[in-house]
């Protein structure tokens, strides 16, 4: 159970890792270019380890509904766009900031397709990250 | 010294809130996939799409290079620790820890290592003290979202 604490904090670890990996290489180039060599590089790693692992195309992939073939283009400008924020506003604002987008818009989604969910909870957890939010903005 | 006033402007703020609502479109459309197929198939056909959609963007775009001088050879290995990430997390969904404690604890990760990497400045990028406000901004978003990741029944 502790190891798979670790393996999970670390993910979490790598996805900032990762990023400011990225801030490095777009303050030397641009962020366009950083997200293109960021996309190059991990398509390459994943074919590897496809290719050493086996079954990259099991299960019915071409049954998927066309618009989930779309997530690349956004994480083109997902991966630009944090490549672009972090030498300007830091690891920890943009982190902090993205995370809070990424849970308000998941209730947001949620509630748009009418996942289950107790609306009390939502209701408190997006007031608690829109007052983290404004506590950050506040004092300027 | 360190820049220890580290407020980011409402632009800044807009855009990083707006980026993480592009990761809700990503974990949609990216899941679906590996729904039909494989954790590596959900994986490979976003990177795949994305290279060609990065080329598309860097030829309408033409952004400027910032520096002459090349970038040392490891800042073009981010995409190798993205790509560790979707195995480590696969690996872990699927635990007592499930998905609610996969996302908490990837949160947590992300939010110590930033933190230590802003205050060292680490990998070349500037070294940023976090303020007392930026500790209590993070306490409260970061309570929220473990409210919303624990009870809010979605996710």
């Amino acid at each position: 159970m502790i190891w798979f604490a670790t393996l999970a904090l670390l993910a979490g670890v790598l996805v900032s890792l990762s990023r400011q990996i990225n801030g490095r290489l777009a303050l030397s180039t641009s962020a366009m270019e950083s997200s293109f060599w960021n996309h190059l590089v991990g398509l390459i790693f994943v074919t590897l380890l496809a290719l050493a692992v086996g079954g990259l195309f099991a299960g019915e992939p071409t049954e998927a509904p066309w618009w989930a073939f779309v997530g690349g283009p956004v994480g083109v400008v997902f991966i630009a766009a944090g490549s672009w924020l972090i030498p300007r506003i830091g690891a920890a604002q943009t982190a902090m900031l993205i995370i809070a987008g990424q849970m308000v818009s998941g209730v947001v989604l949620d509630v748009a397709m009418s996942a289950p969910g107790e609306p009390w909870v939502r209701v408190i957890g997006v007031a608690l990250i829109l007052a983290g939010m404004w506590v950050a903005r506040s004092g300027d | 010294m360190p820049n220890s006033r580290s407020a980011p402007s409402i632009f800044h703020f807009a855009i990083a809130f707006g980026t993480g609502g592009l990761l809700t479109l990503m974990i949609l459309f990216n899941g679906t996939l590996a729904v039909y197929g494989s954790l590596f198939f959900a994986s490979w056909v976003p990177h795949l799409m994305g290279t060609f959609a990065a080329l598309l963007f860097l030829a309408i775009l033409r952004p400027k290079r910032a520096m002459a001088k090349r970038p040392p050879l490891w800042a073009y290995l981010g995409g190798v620790s993205g790509g560790v990430t979707v195995i480590l997390t696969s690996a872990t969904v699927n635990t007592a820890l499930a998905l609610s404690g996969t996302i908490a604890l990837g949160l947590a990760g992300q939010m110590i290592f930033s933190l230590i990497a802003d205050a060292k400045g680490l990998f070349g990028l500037p070294q940023r003290m976090p303020s007392a406000r930026d500790l209590c901004a993070l306490a409260l978003i970061m309570s929220g979202s473990l409210i919303l990741i624990f009870f809010g029944g979605g996710l």
